[in-house]
């Protein structure tokens, strides 16, 4: 049988995607009570929640506090039901703990953690479906709770894939296209100053592509924000209709 | 055999801004530019990029008069001088307890800013900073003011006052500080049988009414007596009646919570908790407080 | 734009109130849910997204409703395709999966227009057939044919859900005939005053019927095509595919039944089966190998006998096989089979054949052997032949012969016999049903009569797949435009290097030059000597349709009177071709070096330069010899045939081996073309000269670009054959009393070196040529993909090919790398890619093979009209193999090769004794060794108009009993086939 088609001539993907068409994202903010800040995202059938605590005082070992900013400390994880095979995922295997550090280094980059010296800001996340895609999913779906907690941020931080299949750029991978093995980006955006939170790479791409492919991820991060804003701002009006005055 | 009641999640209703009183509200989300006009003060909630105001919390954007600044939906308690708190104690150090009151950072009560058993004022010895573990020690729930707030952020706390001091029996419920109405007083004797302490850092406690008002304050000894069941069949309905009131996003404060009861009494006390009767009864205590303002 | 949610699922945590994104605009969605069944044998549930959209077009050039027009031509708006009296009105055509798969020849036709392919059709046609979905896609962008693919799966109106007991096959039934529907409904909406029709064409009388049960007009591909009132020569085109086996001409069943496919990869993953490409045998159509796919040491190699076993396996095909019983084993057979019965249900002669094969075989020889079960993939092709007219009067089955002998014959239903006879035509295999000794087949295309030079040439052209339509106006639209001059912009990276005195040494008569050398002494005493190689690449931008032809084309094909040209003639035989006295784009390779040939410094450099003399190999080896000329040019050539000889024994010395294979030329009629005369070539020394630079420069390169691109450099390699492949090359000579040694290339070398015997001065080159048939073919490689680099024979550790950018494109990717490298031009993404650069090596190899093929092919063909021309000749000849019924012998002055045999029909046959150990044959009382000589007489054996063959008869020794010259009891044949003619090592 032949290989499947990721891009075909008339220009649809497997699933019926346009090449630069994300899948389609919901999202709800606000899903625990107990968490100091909680959302839940599906960017089509990947799935993901996330937990924000904090700012809080430090726990473990005081030693690590950071006197002029707060300490920002994440985990990813994955449900062991999340892919078709069940799987059992000891915390700190290398994919993981890989996964934890970039989610660290991206929520460092947009949480304004000097406004906190001395504390720590705990980000859960947690993949219930994984469907490509996942670590996108997880910063938005952190973005969102991040929000949800009240800790101030410089910008949304929105995430999004783009692969490369016959010579075009497609943006919002899922499995099957990143399971093709071909050069795929991940990118992190704070949409509105457009400054780029993380950028990884994976295979190999040649220099003259990246510019194209890293737009079209970040056009893919623009709409992205788009349905994160209107979800942030329903919530907010929300919550302040409820509120009364 | 007993029938299970089984729940399933239904889809659920988005709260349309059907009545909303506040009207055209300036909310914002991060990264938004509240504004370019460089007259005005940053406060909480912004920060200045390229001499531009802009948010970095959701929320509603207030102006006291040059201060501009984002009231974020829910945040972790900002101490306030003054503040009535609930906290727990989390770890005895030095002439001083660290206690968790759902601040940025554990804030600190000093063994001086303390009354002691035996005396108002006097000397604290190093005896007593040995038997401090004999007063407070880890896991108790303390109530407190605020003294003073530190450069940081931390709340250092004071018991000096009789009405604070150590809690006894009773329930603890967390919300949002946000949600706690600020009130010249914070302890209240319901009168449907029960106290609540409505904590500003939104630690709420429900407590049987004492009797004897004035030998209880300011001790360090718990009352192990058992709470009648009449009494604890009131702090339960509390309990659930401030859960239903702080999902439905209703601000916590006496009257809220005694319409609440009242509205709750018709419903079992394990049923408050149905969405559908949380909805009902929150419906029906914000009818009758918008008819008390009325 | 937010769509409308068609299914949410109940979200536990969230309890819905998604919202939709700007994400696919105007899609539903939907998910497609099916089991999988892992490697592990796990099953487990794949959950996939299905987006459904309302912006798909119809294609349809008059359609307003569809807003977004495709790219392409579309359907027409009045679509004026062939006159149907079965559909007289305007109408498009739909054709279902089988049709496409089968009837393609047809459907290719000009006269086909405006049909809609379905994305259902089109998948499953792309995961049954690659070639067919090729095919199909090169008609949906030609925009002559106005095809249209219409993505059906992803439309809102037209995807449906597998239903519950529906198997995949009945639900894109389905889904194709609710799509016509659709169509139908859309285009009436057009309210447009042509009433277009959208006709379903089917093969599958169930699906006809339920399809005209809901309203649609369908017909089977039959029907139409016969409706077709100006073509119904057509008709002959149709694939005869019976669905319900109506054609029972003889109740017999010749085959067993191949096992489906399911059972076949159960059985090859238990390892009852194995998986393996199937080579019919060229000389023995009863017999055929399976070379196993994997690694397995063992088996690597199955024989198949008999018919029965060979199971209508076709040459190519990728087949299951079963191992017989150890005590069923057979070994290859050293006899020449040919099917030649007429009668085909002549099974009788068919056994008695088979039993020949089986008769005397030597224990030692035995080889695993088995049976076929079933049929993996089909890699069937159209293939080139002639028809075997039936020779029953006004027959319309006859049996077509392909030029391909491993291709079995195939019967084919036409009106046209008459025509066709004496033609050279295409034919296509649609299948081959267990009743039939013969596959059948359709006839495509007529390509000229049999014989013709022009013929002939499309015949082998077409056979070895060489691309040689004329260059098409895109692509020569990338030509320079002439007059052509250098500009500054030119010399932006490039040095001049006018001022040295270049010249070239090429063959007579060459036009595409693409090196040229020069030599001069340096003030320091050392040498500099320069190798300037056409810069192609300069014209030759990446990524354009230039580009891509060459890319496809692979390498310059040169036939004995015609040459099939790489790169249009504008580039080969004049911009690139460094002619002398005018200024050409070079690219230079300039080492220093001392007066024993050391290399001191190596510089490359893109450059600017003008020969000063074009000479051929006889012109330069005259000047170095007459004393009296000491020009620039003359001292120049003098100097590097100084270093090319130090060169070349320092190459030796290492172990590079060199080999002979005779090489002919033909001195051809300037008017007819037609040879007149044959001689073998003749080397001078200039032209080792200018090998051994040409080599010194590629092994610079090779080096240069490996060290920059350590995973993308493209490189050539030679691997070292295995030991066995020497058997029957030490077998020969020690039965010549001398010894080969074969432990390493510079053992061999030496012995080959010392393998003289005064008596028989030509054994050396006889040993020479022996020992190019033991070697393996030099391939080109990618260096990230593979980690030995060897080259063998020129026992070099590291090589490439850059000398020869007009003729090869490989040396083109070389150019851009070393351009790359030294950071006279930029890189590309392609260029960098070591998967695309892997896949165009798997091309050029293709290529490079055929083209040879393709080359010896030529010089067969004309080797027969030569002796058209000459009639019958003696010659002396030397046996170069020893076969179990023939000898295989190399007459050395026309370096001709053929076959002897000793066995004849409607002839008593010889007593033959065949002894492998020495190898030997013994004929009646005459033994035969390898490198005797003979004598044989050669004539053209113009008997069978496809297959001319030249006849070789032993003349000396006679066999006793047997009266020679006149009534010729053997015959030999040098037919057009490649691969047993001389394996050129090629360097």
């Amino acid at each position: 049988m032949a290989a499947l088609e990721l891009l075909s001539d008339e220009g649809y993907r497997a699933d019926g995607r346009r090449a630069a068409e994300l899948r389609k994202v919901r999202a709800r903010m606000g899903v625990f009570a107990q968490a100091d800040g909680s959302a839940y995202i599906e960017q089509g059938n990947t799935k993901a929640l996330a937990v924000v605590y904090g700012p809080h005082e430090m726990r473990g070992s005081r030693s690590k506090a950071l006197h002029d900013r707060a300490l920002v400390n994440c985990q990813y994880s994955m449900a062991t039901f999340s892919t078709s095979e069940r799987k059992r995922r000891p915390h700190g295997d290398r994919k993981s703990s890989e996964m934890t550090l970039h989610l660290k280094q991206t929520f460092e980059a947009a949480i304004l953690t000097q406004l906190y010296p001395r504390s720590q800001i705990d980000i859960y996340v947690q993949i219930l479906q994984a469907d490509g895609g996942n670590y996108c999913a997880c910063v938005n779906a952190a973005t969102l709770a991040v929000i949800d907690a009240g800790i101030p941020m410089r910008d949304y931080v929105c995430a999004s894939s783009a692969g490369f299949v016959e010579d075009t750029p497609l943006a919002d991978l899922s499995y099957i296209e990143e399971a093709s093995g071909g050069p795929q980006v991940a990118l992190a955006l704070l949409p509105t100053s457009e400054q780029i939170a993380l950028l990884e790479m994976n295979s190999r791409l040649h220099e003259d592509h990246l510019e194209e492919v890293i737009e079209a991820a970040s056009k893919a991060c623009k709409a992205v924000h788009a349905v994160l804003d209107q979800v942030v701002r329903d919530h907010v009006q929300e919550v302040t209709a409820l509120l009364g005055d | 055999m007993a029938a299970m009641a089984m729940r399933l999640p239904v889809a659920r209703k988005a709260v349309r801004q059907s009545a909303a009183p506040g009207g055209e509200k300036h909310l914002v989300a991060p990264g938004d530019i509240i504004t370019t006009d460089t007259g005005y003060m940053r406060g909480h909630g912004t920060y200045v990029d390229e001499e531009k105001l802009i948010a970095s919390v959701a929320g509603a954007v207030e102006r006291v008069n040059k201060l501009v600044y984002v009231k974020a939906l829910k945040t972790r308690y900002n101490g306030e001088v003054g503040d009535i708190v609930v906290g727990r104690i989390t770890e005895v150090q030095q002439k001083r307890w660290k206690v968790e009151t759902n601040s940025r950072l554990d804030s600190v009560l000093l063994l001086s800013s303390m009354n002691l058993p035996g005396g108002e004022l006097r000397r604290r010895s190093a005896e007593d900073e040995l038997a401090m573990r004999d007063y407070l020690q880890e896991g108790d729930l303390i109530s407190a003011e605020v003294q003073s707030v530190f450069s940081d952020g931390a709340v250092s706390l004071h018991t000096r006052s009789l009405k604070y001091g150590k809690l006894g029996q009773g329930v603890l419920v967390q919300v949002s500080p946000s949600l706690v109405k600020r009130q010249k007083t914070h302890f209240h004797d319901l009168p449907c049988g029960a106290s609540v302490i409505l904590g500003n850092n939104g630690f709420i406690w429900i407590y049987p009414t004492p009797e004897q008002k004035d030998e209880e304050a300011g001790g360090f000894t718990t009352n192990l007596e058992p709470v009648p069941l009449s009494d604890r069949e009131v702090i339960s309905r509390l309990r659930n009646c401030i859960v239903a009131l702080v999902t439905q996003k209703l601000m916590l404060f006496d009257t809220s919570i005694l319409y609440c009861y009242e509205a709750s009494l018709p419903h079992q006390i394990k049923d408050i908790l149905k969405p559908e009767v949380m909805e009902e009864i929150v419906l029906e205590t914000r009818q009758r407080l918008l008819d008390l303002e009325g | 734009m937010l769509g409308n949610v068609v299914r949410v699922a109940a979200v536990a945590a969230s309890g819905g109130g998604g919202r939709l994104g700007s994400s696919a605009a105007g899609a539903m969605l939907t998910s497609r849910t099916f089991l999988k069944r892992t490697r592990a044998g796990a099953v487990v549930k794949v959950v996939r997204e299905h987006y459904l959209r309302d912006d798909i077009p119809c294609g349809a050039a008059a359609c307003r409703l569809c807003g977004a027009r495709p790219a392409g031509a579309g359907l027409e708006a009045r679509p004026a395709g062939a006159a149907s009296h079965l559909c007289p009105g305007p109408h498009y055509l739909l054709p279902d999966t089988n049709l496409l798969l089968h009837q393609i020849d047809i459907l290719e036709d000009p006269v086909i227009k405006n049909v809609i392919v379905l994305q259902t059709v089109l998948q499953e046609v792309r995961n049954r057939s690659a070639p067919v979905y090729k095919r199909v896609r090169d008609m949906i962008a030609n925009p002559e044919k106005h095809f249209y693919s219409f993505t059906n799966e992803h439309h809102r109106e037209t995807y449906i859900e597998q239903e519950q007991g529906e198997n995949s096959n009945d639900r894109n039934d389905r889904a194709i005939r609710v799509a016509v529907k659709w169509y139908n409904e859309h285009l009436k909406k057009m309210k447009n005053e042509e009433n277009i029709q959208v006709i379903f064409l089917t093969n599958d009388r169930n699906n006809k019927e339920k399809a005209l049960e809901e309203g649609i007009t369908a017909y089977t591909c039959e029907e139409y095509i016969k409706s077709l009132m100006a073509n119904p020569d057509l008709v002959d085109r149709l694939a005869c595919i019976s669905d319900e086996g109506k054609e029972i001409e003889s109740g017999k069943i010749f085959f067993p039944e191949h096992l489906p496919l399911s059972k076949l990869q159960q059985g090859i993953k238990s390892g009852i089966y194995l998986q393996g490409t199937y080579r019919a045998s060229r000389d023995n159509y009863l017999e055929a190998t399976v070379w196993v796919h994997g690694d397995a040491e063992e088996n690597k190699e199955i024989i198949i006998q008999g018919l029965k076993h060979l199971n209508r396996a076709v040459h190519e095909d990728i087949v299951a096989v079963e191992l017989l019983a150890k005590d069923e084993w057979v070994a290859p057979s050293s006899v020449v089979l040919q099917d030649d019965s007429q009668n085909e249900d002549d099974i009788e002669n068919e056994e008695e054949k088979e039993n020949i094969l089986k008769a005397s075989v030597n224990k030692n020889m035995l080889r695993p052997t088995g049976k076929v079960v079933g049929i993996i993939k089909r890699n069937w092709r159209p293939f080139c032949g002639m028809l075997s007219k039936s020779q029953i009067k006004e027959a319309r089955r006859h049996l077509f012969t392909p030029a391909d002998r491993r291709i079995p014959r195939i019967r084919i239903e036409t009106r046209q016999a008459d025509t066709l006879e004496g033609q050279r035509i295409i034919v296509a295999i649609d299948g081959w049903p267990r009743n039939s000794r013969y596959p059948n087949g359709h006839f495509v295309k007529n390509l000229g009569n049999a014989g013709d030079k022009e013929t002939e040439t499309e015949v082998l052209l077409l056979e070895h797949d060489v691309p040689h339509q004329p260059f098409s106006q895109a692509v020569l639209s990338f030509l320079p435009k002439m007059p052509w001059s250098i500009t500054e912009k030119d010399m932006k990276y490039r040095e001049d290097l006018r001022q040295l005195c270049v010249c070239s040494v090429d063959p007579p008569g060459c036009t595409d030059i693409d090196d040229a050398l020069h030599c001069r002494e340096l003030e320091n005493g050392n040498l500099e000597v320069g190798v300037h190689i056409a810069d192609v690449s300069h014209f030759i931008r990446p990524g354009n349709a230039l580009d891509e032809e060459s890319a496809k084309r692979g390498t310059t094909v040169y036939l004995c009177e015609k040459r099939i040209d790489m790169v249009p003639e504008l580039l080969s035989s004049n911009l690139c071709s460094l002619r002398s006295n005018v200024d050409r784009l070079a690219f230079s390779c300039i080492w220093e070096m001392n007066h024993k040939a050391e290399i001191l410094k190596t510089r490359f450099t893109k450059s600017v330069i003008n020969s000063k003399a074009s000479l051929t190999y006889a012109e330069a080896q005259m000047r170095i010899d007459s004393a009296g000329m000491n020009d620039d040019v003359t001292t120049s050539l003098r100097g590097l045939n100084k270093l090319a000889k130090i060169l070349k024994k320092k190459r030796i010395d290492n172990g590079a081996l060199t080999l002979s294979s005779p090489e002919v030329r033909f001195h051809m009629d300037s008017e007819t073309h037609d040879p007149i005369d044959l001689q073998t070539k003749e080397l001078k020394e200039t032209n080792s000269m200018v090998e051994e630079f040409m080599l010194l420069a590629n092994i610079s390169v090779a080096q240069k670009i490996y060290d920059e691109f350590s995973e993308f450099a493209l490189l050539r390699k030679h691997p070292a054959p295995p030991p066995s492949n020497y058997d029957i090359l030490v077998k020969a000579a020690k039965s010549k009393n001398l010894e080969i040694k074969t432990d390493s290339a510079k053992a061999l070398a030496e012995s080959l070196d010392k393998a003289e015997s005064p008596a028989f001065p030509y054994l050396n080159t006889l040993l020479r040529i022996l020992t190019t048939r033991c070697m393996m073919q030099a391939v080109y490689f990618c260096s990230g993909m593979d980690n030995d680099f060897h080259h063998y024979g020129l026992a070099s550790p590291i090589y490439t090919h850059f000398t020869s950018p007009i003729r090869r494109y490989a040396d083109i990717i070389v150019h851009r790398l070393l351009a790359v490298a030294i950071g006279a031009d930029s890189t590309y993404p392609e260029l960098t890619d070591k998967h695309k650069l892997a896949d165009l090596c798997k091309n050029l190899n293709y290529r490079h093979k055929m083209a040879q093929y393709a080359q010896r092919a030529s010089v067969a063909f004309h080797t027969q009209l030569f002796f058209k021309t000459k009639g019958e000749v003696n010659e002396d000849a030397y046996i170069l193999f020893v076969r179990k019924n023939a000898i295989v012998v190399l007459i050395p002055k026309y370096g001709l090769e053929g076959t002897v045999f000793f066995e004849e029909k409607d002839k008593t046959k010889p007593r033959l004794d065949y002894n492998s150990e020495v190898p030997s044959l013994t004929v009646e009382d005459t033994t035969f060794r390898i490198f005797d000589k003979v004598k044989v007489n050669i004539m053209l054996d113009a008997s069978n108009i496809q297959h001319q063959k030249i006849r070789m008869v032993l003349v000396e020794p006679k066999i006793p009993g047997k009266d020679v010259p006149a009534n010729p009891t053997t015959e030999a044949s040098v037919s057009n086939e490649p691969e047993k003619k001389k394996k050129k090592l090629q360097k």
